[in-house]
Formats: C-alpha cells, structure tokens, sequence
C-alpha cells in the first residue's frame, strides 16, 4: 500500500516536472520569437549597372522588395530610397541591389512552347551599414518558366532576397559568401 | 407678344446653351487602366481609369479608390509596350487542359499588345516611389503628350527597342 503510494507520488513528481520544463522552453521560444527586431532598413532604388532592363522592371523589383520586406517583418522600419525620415532612425542597415544579369522572356513563347520564353534575373545584394560596410552579401535570381507574366520574375526575385536576408541571423558583421539562389 | 415670345425662346435656348456647356466633357484625356503596382491604397491588377487633372496624375478604380500623384513629384515618365496572354489564370488553367497541344495553338492567338507606363516619384518625405500601369495599345500617346505639355521629361521605348527586348539576348555583367 505504503510502496503503491510512493510510486504515485514519484510519478505526479515527474509529471510535473516535466510540465514545467516544456512550459519554460515555450515560455522562452515565445520570448525568442517576440523579440522586437533592432534593425531598420533602407531600401535603395535598384542600380541596372550595365544590364540593358527596362523601367518597369527596375521599378516592380524595388517596389517588390519593399512589400516583402515588410511583409517578412525582419526589420523594425522599411524605409524607402531618399527618405528624410531614415536619419533619426537608430540601427539603419541599407540595402543595395544591383542588377547582374536579365533575360527578357515571352509570355506568348512560354504559352506556345513550355520550354522557351523564361525571363530571367539575377541580382546581388548587399546589406550595408551608413559607414559603406557590408554585413550581407547575396547573389540572387528570379525567374519566370511556366505560367504568369514577366513582371512575375521580379516578385519570386524580391521573394527570394528576403528569404536570405531572414537567414542573415543577428546581421553580425563580416562578408559572406555569396551564392546563388534558385527560385 | 411676338416679341415677348422671341425673347422668351432666345432666353430658353441661351440657358439651354449654357447648360450644355456646364455639362460637356473636359479634354482632359481619360484612359482605361490597370495598376500593376506601386499606386498607394490600390490592389494590383485593379482597373480603373487613369486622368491627369490640373497637376495631378490620378488612377480611379470602379470602386471609387482613388491614387493621386502630383505632378511636381514625378521624377520621371517611361512607356514600354509589350504582349500578354489574355483570361489570366482561368484560361492558362484551360489551355493546360486542352488535348493533343491544343492549347498551345489557343495561346499562339490569345495574347494581345500593351503599353505600359512607368512613373517614377517623391512622396512628401523624399521617398522614391515606382508605379506602374498596363494601357490598351495606343493610349500612351494620349498621356504622354499631356504629360509633355504638364514640364514632365517622357521617355519612350520606340517599337525597334521593344523589338530588340523581346528577342532573348542575355545581358551579363562581366
């Protein structure tokens, strides 16, 4: 009798403690997961360097890049290129795109064809602080193969920068590595 | 009383004339549209019309949504043009659908040519703005001659270069 209820109290013992450790972790993994992010960025108009692509196209990308930024909620501000407002903010990080590479395509081509017609875009990107450091690098492209229009190319672009930008944990300084990013 | 009835009927018709011209249409040049983006408080893909009104640029959407950009502000004016599969989704999906390649014979006939204009502009705070609008072909004459007379530098694609981007040259940055 006297063992049954030892038993008993053991386990209630343990049951407890185990409710206690999960709650804490989830307690920790909510505060990890609510913390305010520190940085602000400023979103640059998109450089074509030498790249022949059209206006519209330098536009959708920038414009692109502002909404899934936002959207990805990595940054405490998203600032638009020029903004008066970008010099009282603490901890602003800018971002810079240049456009590497552009291959216009067809929607009636890829309608017609399925394998020809894609458009095509690559650009790097480069997170810097307000001295001209850069703390993130990333070679990224954006394509369009099957359906949708070309303009389609630059949202998976815009897409695709900020997925690599949430994996620039902490935005700890130092130049990585670029590498590609399919779509 | 013959006068009188003269006089009543000139009064009549120079009301009526006043009238009419209250009530005639401005020249102010309307054009279908559809925002692709980057007009504020506007869904993408929305149509409406697009008008320049005094020294404002202002896409109207059936709704009653309503983007302005001031003249002032626009940094600069590009026109494209381009070609399109018309139906969107619900015919792409269809095409797909279709036996024996028959779709791809739909989409050789379903496309139709744009014109797309690109604004570039400020926002209050000197932010940079891009917006950009799909037209029926020919309709950018209308807007740019408009925009021409308002002081604002329009750039346009000719037909050759919307030509030499269509064809697929890859451009690299070596």
């Amino acid at each position: 009798m006297k063992l049954s209820r030892r038993a008993s109290l053991a386990s209630v013992t343990v049951t407890i403690a185990i409710i206690e450790s999960v709650s804490t972790l989830a307690a920790l993994a909510g505060a990890n997961h609510s913390a305010a992010p520190q940085w602000s960025v400023e979103v640059k108009e998109v450089d074509a360097a030498d790249v022949n692509i059209a206006p519209d196209f330098k536009v959708a990308i920038y414009e692109n890049l502002l909404e899934e930024l936002v959207k990805g909620k990595r940054f405490s501000a998203v600032l638009r290129s020029g903004d008066q407002r970008a010099k009282d903010i603490p901890g602003l990080v800018i971002l810079k795109t240049t456009v590497e590479s552009y291959t216009p395509g067809s929607e009636t081509k890829r309608a017609v064809t399925t394998v020809a017609g894609a458009t095509k875009l690559k650009v790097r990107s480069q997170l810097c602080t307000l001295e001209g450091k850069v703390v993130f690098e990333r070679v990224v492209d954006g394509n369009v193969r099957f359906f949708g229009g070309n303009l389609r190319a630059t949202h998976n672009l815009a897409h695709n920068v900020a997925n690599a930008l949430k994996q620039a944990s902490g935005l700890r300084v130092g130049r990585e590595r670029p590498a590609g990013q399919g779509s | 009383m013959c006068c009188l009835t003269t006089l009543v009927y000139l009064s009549a018709s120079l009301m009526s004339q006043d009238r009419d011209q209250a009530q005639a249409p401005s020249s102010r040049p309307v054009v279908r549209a559809t925002a692709i983006l980057g007009f504020e408080g506007i869904a993408t893909n929305a149509n409406g019309e697009l008008s320049i009104e005094d020294d404002t640029v202002i896409f109207r959407t059936g709704k009653g949504l309503i983007a302005r950009i001031p003249i002032s502000s626009i940094q600069k004016v590009c026109f494209s043009e381009g070609d399109k599969q018309v139906g969107g989704t619900p015919t792409a999906m269809g095409r797909a659908a279709v036996p024996f390649g028959g779709g791809r014979v739909i989409g050789l006939f379903a496309h139709k040519k744009y014109d797309f204009l690109t604004l570039e502009y400020l926002d209050s705070n000197g932010g940079f703005h891009g917006a950009i609008c799909q037209l029926n072909k020919g309709q950018r004459q209308v807007l740019g001659n408009e925009l021409e007379t308002k002081g604002v530098h329009v750039s346009a694609l000719t037909a050759d270069t919307a030509k030499r981007s269509s064809v697929e040259t890859k451009n690299e940055v070596k």
